[in-house]
């Protein structure tokens, strides 16, 4: 056991909170500069991504296979996006420990700030994408009402997730680097068992149950509804992701904690 | 009062006794657990049973030779490693500067390398704004500041870590060979801080082969040898076991 210091130097070290506020605030600082940094075009690649899937998925289902949900380029558009934040939050999330050994052998700060912090450095720039794309919504004939101010609700609720989803797979990828391939194949596999591409009801009755307690899955169709039928998520969907927030974080907490005193000496 | 006190350290690393290269290797070691069978592996006591104590205002110096545990024993005051038995307490805040420097991320730049470090050693975010001039200047790295922080040499590095360091205000200064990449001008203007940090009766616990800077900076030395105390006392006794070891070559296991 390690009986920790107290701080005695009240001058310049100020409170633990504050220590830790101002460690978030600059790691986060510091994962948001590193994503656009080297990239001529930056955060526009973030904006140019989902728009190109957009148009491609687009001309595929709407004029290709003729499929006919209304208005298919905005209801796709929202359902990428949401996974965008899913899939780049875990992804980039998974590799917070593994790709910071000196924040892990060279200084002490709480290890599960690290990935706090990059989560959060998502959140913000996944939002930003939500903002810029929401002309293009409208262009493409959504009118928003009040209903959309429960985004960033959902928002939130979203990096809850990822959060939790993170500190258990960036632990766990200390001890067995092999799911870094896993998750990139369950990402994948992740991606058709959501409704991004098609419509929910196409999955067979005896299956639908299991299929929408994907917490994914309600976070998109939440999406759609606040924005495509001027209606707040329904119960259902506010209590499948708000107890999928509230495990995946207790499991996640229980799993990092574990594993995290013996980071240092893996790495 | 003391402001450091280690009793009864114990730290074990595992060393894997099968050697596992390929997938097949890998997959049939998992199922062997998964069947009951425990993993085996060798316990490597890179600590044993290390116990001592400095009083405030006083340095150590840890000296031994290499593999010998005077680097992990620094992580495990740094609180980056947890000891599998005993206890380390320390009075007032310590500020570690280990190995070769930082590297949070080799694409940002100096500046910005710095202002994350300093957060990270316990400066407010508002007090490091103010002071990164002064660090970058005491670093004789003002002209880099824009660079990326992968262009600097490894010396430039450990100069900017110290830098940071020192400006914390920690009690103890904890110390990892990081003087001996720095060029002499710079270790000089270290070891005048170090003069000044003494003089404010704070404790320097240094890691070093240099056993003139041992002797004239510390009071106590810890001669560490495969991870047990082999002396601990005035550095002038514990330096001079340690060389006389090292000249009859008494467990220096690698040179036999």
């Amino acid at each position: 056991m390690i009986v920790a210091g107290s701080c005695v130097n009240a001058r310049l070290i100020t409170s633990t909170a504050r220590h830790r506020l101002d460690i978030i605030v600059v790691l986060a600082q510091k994962d948001f500069k590193v994503r656009y940094r080297n990239s001529v075009l930056g955060f526009f690649w973030s904006l140019l991504n989902p728009l190109a899937y957009m148009v491609i998925l687009t001309l595929v289902f709407s004029f290709l296979l003729r499929v006919s949900i209304p208005n298919f380029a905005a209801w796709v558009l929202i359902g990428l996006l949401i996974w965008r934040f899913f899939s780049t939050g875990t992804g980039q999330g998974l590799t917070t420990i593994v790709g910071n050994p000196s924040l892990i052998t060279k200084v002490h700060v709480p290890r599960y700030l690290i990935v706090l912090s990059n989560n959060l450095a998502n959140f913000l720039g996944s939002s930003l994408e939500f903002l810029a794309l929401l002309p293009l919504l409208i262009l493409l004939g959504v009118s928003l009402t009040a209903c959309a101010m429960f985004l960033p609700v959902l928002l939130a609720l979203e990096f809850l997730l990822i959060f939790g989803v993170s500190l258990f797979l960036s632990s766990l990828n200390v001890k067995y680097r092999d799911f870094y391939q896993l998750w990139d194949i369950a990402l994948q596999l992740g991606f058709f068992l959501s409704p991004i591409v098609y419509d929910a009801s196409l999955i067979p009755e005896r299956f639908r149950l299991l299929y929408s307690l994907n917490p994914v899955t309600r976070l998109i169709e939440s999406a759609r509804s606040i924005f495509l039928l001027d209606r707040l998520p329904s119960a259902f969907d506010n209590t499948v992701i708000l107890s999928s927030v509230a495990i995946v974080l207790l499991i996640g907490f229980i799993i990092f904690r574990r594993i995290e005193t013996g980071f240092a000496e893996e790495l | 009062m003391a402001v450091l006190e280690v009793a009864d350290v114990w730290k074990r690393f595992r060393i894997p006794h099968e050697r596992r290269a390929t997938v097949l290797d890998n997959i049939a070691s998992v199922l062997s657990v998964l069947a009951g069978r425990r993993y085996s592996f060798e316990e490597f006591w890179a600590l044993k049973q290390v116990s001592f104590k400095i009083e405030q205002g006083e340095s150590l110096g840890i000296v031994g030779p290499n593999g010998s545990g005077k680097s992990t024993l620094l992580k495990l005051i740094a609180h980056i490693m947890k000891p599998d038995k005993g206890t380390i307490r320390t009075s007032g805040s310590t500020a570690a500067v280990l190995e070769l420097g930082i590297g949070f991320h080799g694409d940002l730049t100096v500046k910005e390398n710095a202002l994350v470090y300093g957060v990270i050693m316990g400066l407010p975010r508002s007090e490091m704004r103010k002071r990164t001039d002064s660090i970058l200047d005491f670093a004789g790295l003002t002209r880099f500041q824009d660079a990326k922080l992968k262009t600097l040499s490894s010396g430039m590095a450990v100069r900017l870590a110290f830098s940071i360091a020192i400006q914390t205000e920690a009690d103890i200064f904890l110390v990892d060979e990081a003087l001996a990449v720095g060029d002499t001008r710079f270790q000089e203007k270290c070891l005048d801080k170090f003069r000044e940090f003494k003089k404010e009766r704070k404790s320097i616990v240094l890691v070093s082969h240099n056993m003139d800077l041992v002797k004239s900076f510390c009071e106590r030395t810890l001669y560490l040898l495969n991870g047990e105390t082999r002396a601990f006392g005035p550095s002038e006794e514990a330096t001079r076991r340690y060389l006389e070891d090292t000249k009859s070559s008494v467990g220096m296991s690698w040179q036999v």
